[in-house]
């Protein structure tokens, strides 16, 4: 067998070409976000257009970097020039740039950045831009770099090498490097990962599991996503480091099935691992062995907590178990198991690899290191970030991400899952650590910020939410199935316009007694309607008390009108899906019956139609 | 869903199996290394879901001979999770994305206007199997938001409007005279017809 001498000595032979390239090199960012945005085509007519131009230059596949709001990116790198990053570059712009590439120059007008400390023209550098300004990439350190399917790019950028340290120190010293580190669990519990460790390394039943938990099931929420998809490698070196620190068996990997192509990188990470090496008997030749298995959910929320997780695994319905016995006592199949989300593994090859010191360098006084947030919504630049924890909320979405669109007011912020609350514009600043969450009666969650603005409805987003509690919950609690139906009645009741009085008091009933349920699933569940009493009373009692939703869209309190005639109306009458734009003798009316409020003919018609409630447009 | 008929009949039928033996002798194969008590069963549902595009009523003895479980134990597995499907797809299925971003940015109007164009409720297919509507769960490709799929496709963003003209397109509907999009709206990332 190879030693990790070796390994990294072919490995940086590999990357070579690829880091200090001696001809032009097009980078393609290909993940998920940037094949919805038509990256695989744009990387299909540029491997073409190099083929039937014959350029001396090279195509390679990246993961993301997290510019969502510019997919797709392609870098490129050509010798004695700065490298360019290039946005929103479909197949259509594809001859315009290798025509660019071609000639040895840039092509300006597609570019996004240039990554060096001075601009080159008008094209800034990747450091001033507002997205990039105050990150500080970790986790995200190989996002956009290497190969995803490359193993040994990884290694060629420090990996394994976390890995090979803690072989040589064994898992008690794992275990005290990351305690020392601040590490805490980056799921939403927060939870000190080495001790979580410590709980298992206690246990002597073997055999026991390592279990990744990749069931990012937070709508708005696609952080492990990026990571598991751009460096697949640091989450198995995590699970590894995880398994020897615990003295641990096997590992399992539970990505959630929406993400069909994180599945496909992580299985092939693992398969690459165990050829070099790092997983299966003797890794290393240190005597420990590991194996790790890639397990596809099959689209069930709940199975994000970790008992519902462990439940799935076990070929039953995901649903969450009683605690105690905890994981670490009687988990997956009854044996000790240990579940950790994506981020908290990933940490650990750099924390082993560059020391607890380094890694506490960064972050608050309480809560040590970096995180991921994904940011969407009503936002100018969504997309994925790693900043320090303890950062204000607003450098992300204000700095960062840019705001809501021109002309608009920030509203509110769901933090983090539709579990976690809203926490209103007043507090934006409020540091992104889980203290200041709890306080309001919150919780930080996975880190999907999504952005609500002044044209959004409080209670149309609270109505979201609890339907999608109401739909995922496993059905084992009744506080918890019938206490997230009976919610989703009464908001339903008071979007529709037949609020009452009383329903306020029924609300704060339910939420008390739902916080008995048995997991954080029917616990968290009305934290969202318990922020609205808190910061949006005022909204609410609008919707209960005069009927009307100052927002305009809760679909009982609205309706569309024609106010004025005008020549969009036959615009507006041809894309009526149900005919309710009714023209008698050149005059325009709203069937009220036949409308179903989808607001295409608002769009057609802007100044014709409005939506009107009892109190006018 | 089955029948309550059809499903009581299934439970006394772990031996002789009731159906196409051409999906029994399949299922047989693609299950055939898969063994109980070791996370297998999720994997045999993607492999028999993968050959078929949903779960024959066939494979669910099957299933439950193979993991030392009762159909019931099964189709209540197969029940609980929402990516798993027990019906046939119709020919054409339309995802609908419900995530936060999407909602925020006017996705209810265009549920409604596909719900209209495509004559079936959000889970459901036209009554001629041609179209199905399917609600989606956010997979966090929300800088197109709000966005519908089809056939591995992103369709976004787009309004109410251009959902319509789409969803007519797929349909065969002639398109409706010269109706251009509003002025103030986003065209589509993708350009495929959006």
């Amino acid at each position: 067998m190879a030693s990790y001498e070796e390994i990294r000595a072919a490995a940086d032979r590999a990357w070579a070409p690829f880091a200090d390239p001696k001809r032009t090199l097009i980078k393609v960012q290909d993940a998920m976000c940037s094949r919805s945005a038509g990256a695989a085509e744009t990387l299909a007519a540029i491997r073409e257009a190099v083929r039937s131009r014959n350029l001396d230059a090279d195509v390679m596949v990246t993961g993301c970097m997290g510019l969502c709001y510019a997919e797709p990116v392609v870098e490129v790198l050509a010798p004695g020039a700065p490298s360019v990053y290039y946005q929103h570059l479909t197949a259509e712009k594809v001859p315009a740039l290798i025509d660019a590439v071609a000639q040895q120059g840039i092509a300006s007008g597609l570019a996004l950045a240039v990554n060096a400390d001075e601009g080159w023209g008008d094209i800034p550098p990747l450091d001033s831009l507002p997205f990039w300004r105050g990150q500080v990439r970790r986790l995200m350190d190989n996002c956009g770099v290497i190969d995803p399917e490359n193993i040994d790019h990884y290694i060629a950028r420090g990996g394994y090498e976390g890995l090979v340290k803690a072989l040589a120190v064994g898992g008690e010293a794992v275990i005290k490097e990351v305690l020392e580190s601040g590490l805490w669990g980056r799921g939403g519990a927060a939870f000190p990962t080495a001790r979580k460790w410590e709980f298992l390394r206690g246990s002597d039943r073997h055999p026991k599991y390592m279990i990744c938990n990749a069931d990012e099931g937070d709508p708005g929420s696609f952080v492990n996503r990026n990571l598991l998809e751009s460096d697949p490698h640091s989450t198995v070196e995590g699970i590894i480091i995880g398994g020897l620190a615990s003295d641990a068996d096997k590992g399992y990997v539970y990505i959630r099935d929406e993400y069909p192509l994180p599945v496909a990188r992580v299985r092939l990470a693992v398969e690459q691992a165990r050829e070099k090496g790092f997983l299966g008997e003797n890794i290393l030749g240190s005597g420990f062995n590991f194996e790790i298995e890639v397990i596809r959910g099959a689209g069930s929320y709940v199975c994000g907590e970790e008992t519902g997780l462990i439940a799935s695994l076990e070929d039953r319905r995901g649903m969450p178990k009683i605690k105690p016995p905890f994981p670490a006592q009687a988990g997956v199949f009854a044996q000790p198991s240990n579940v950790n989300n994506v981020e908290s593994y990933a940490s650990a090859p750099m924390i082993m690899r560059e020391g607890a010191a380094w890694y506490a360098s960064v972050g608050s006084e309480k809560h040590k290191g970096t995180k991921m947030f994904s940011l969407s919504g009503q936002i100018q630049r969504p997309g994925i970030l790693e900043v320090p924890l303890g950062t204000p909320m607003s450098d992300l979405v204000i700095d960062a991400g840019g705001g809501p669109p021109e002309g608009r007011a920030i509203k509110a912020i769901q933090p983090g899952g539709p579990l976690s609350g809203i926490v209103p514009e007043s507090d934006i600043g409020i540091p992104l650590e889980p203290d200041p969450f709890r306080d309001r009666g919150m919780f930080m969650g996975s880190g999907g910020l999504v952005v609500l603005d002044d044209t959004n409805c409080i209670v149309d987003l609270c109505v979201y939410f609890e339907w999608f509690a109401e739909d995922e919950s496993c059905g084992r609690c009744t506080t918890c199935f019938a206490g997230t139906r009976r919610l989703l009645e009464i908001l339903r009741r008071i979007a529709s316009g037949r609020g009452r009085k009383a329903d306020l008091e029924l609300i704060r009933l339910l939420g008390d007694t739902m916080r008995n349920s048995n997991c954080v699933h029917g616990q968290a569940a009305p934290t969202s309607v318990m922020s609205m009493f808190r910061f949006f009373e005022d909204e609410l009692l609008e919707h209960v008390e005069r009927k009307r939703c100052p927002a305009k869209k809760c679909a009982g309190l609205i309706r569309y009108e024609v106010l004025h005639q005008s020549d969009r109306l036959s615009l507006a009458e041809a894309i009526c899906p149900t005919g309710a734009v009714v023209n008698e003798g050149g005059t325009y009316r709203i069937d009220q019956e036949k409308c179903v409020k989808c607001d295409a003919c608002r769009e057609q018609a802007p100044y014709a139609i409005a939506i009107v409630d009892e109190f006018g447009p | 869903m089955f029948s309550q008929a059809s499903h009581n009949s299934r439970l006394s039928a772990v031996g002789p199996v009731p159906g196409s033996t051409e999906i029994v002798t399949r299922v047989h194969e693609l299950i055939a290394d898969l063994r109980p008590d070791n996370v297998d069963l999720l994997e045999a549902f993607h492999r028999v879901q993968h050959e078929y595009g949903y779960i024959p009523r066939e494979a669910i003895p099957l299933l439950a001979a193979r993991f030392n479980t009762t159909p019931a134990i099964v189709f209540g597995t197969i029940d609980f999770y929402s990516e798993l499907h027990t019906n046939p797809p119709a020919d054409d299925v339309v995802e609908w994305c419900s995530g936060p971003a999407c909602l925020l940015k006017g996705s209810l109007g265009i549920r409604r206007a596909l719900e209209a164009v495509l004559g079936c409720a959000m889970n459901r297919a036209t009554p001629d199997g041609k179209f199905e509507l399917r609600l989606a769960q956010c997979d966090g490709t929300c800088h197109l938001a709000p966005l519908v799929r089809h056939k591995g496709k992103y369709i976004g963003p787009i309004t109410s409007s251009q959902a319509i003209e789409w969803a007519r397109a797929l349909k065969g509907v002639p398109a409706a005279a010269a109706a251009e999009p509003p002025t103030d709206a986003a065209p589509s990332a993708n350009g495929d017809g959006a």
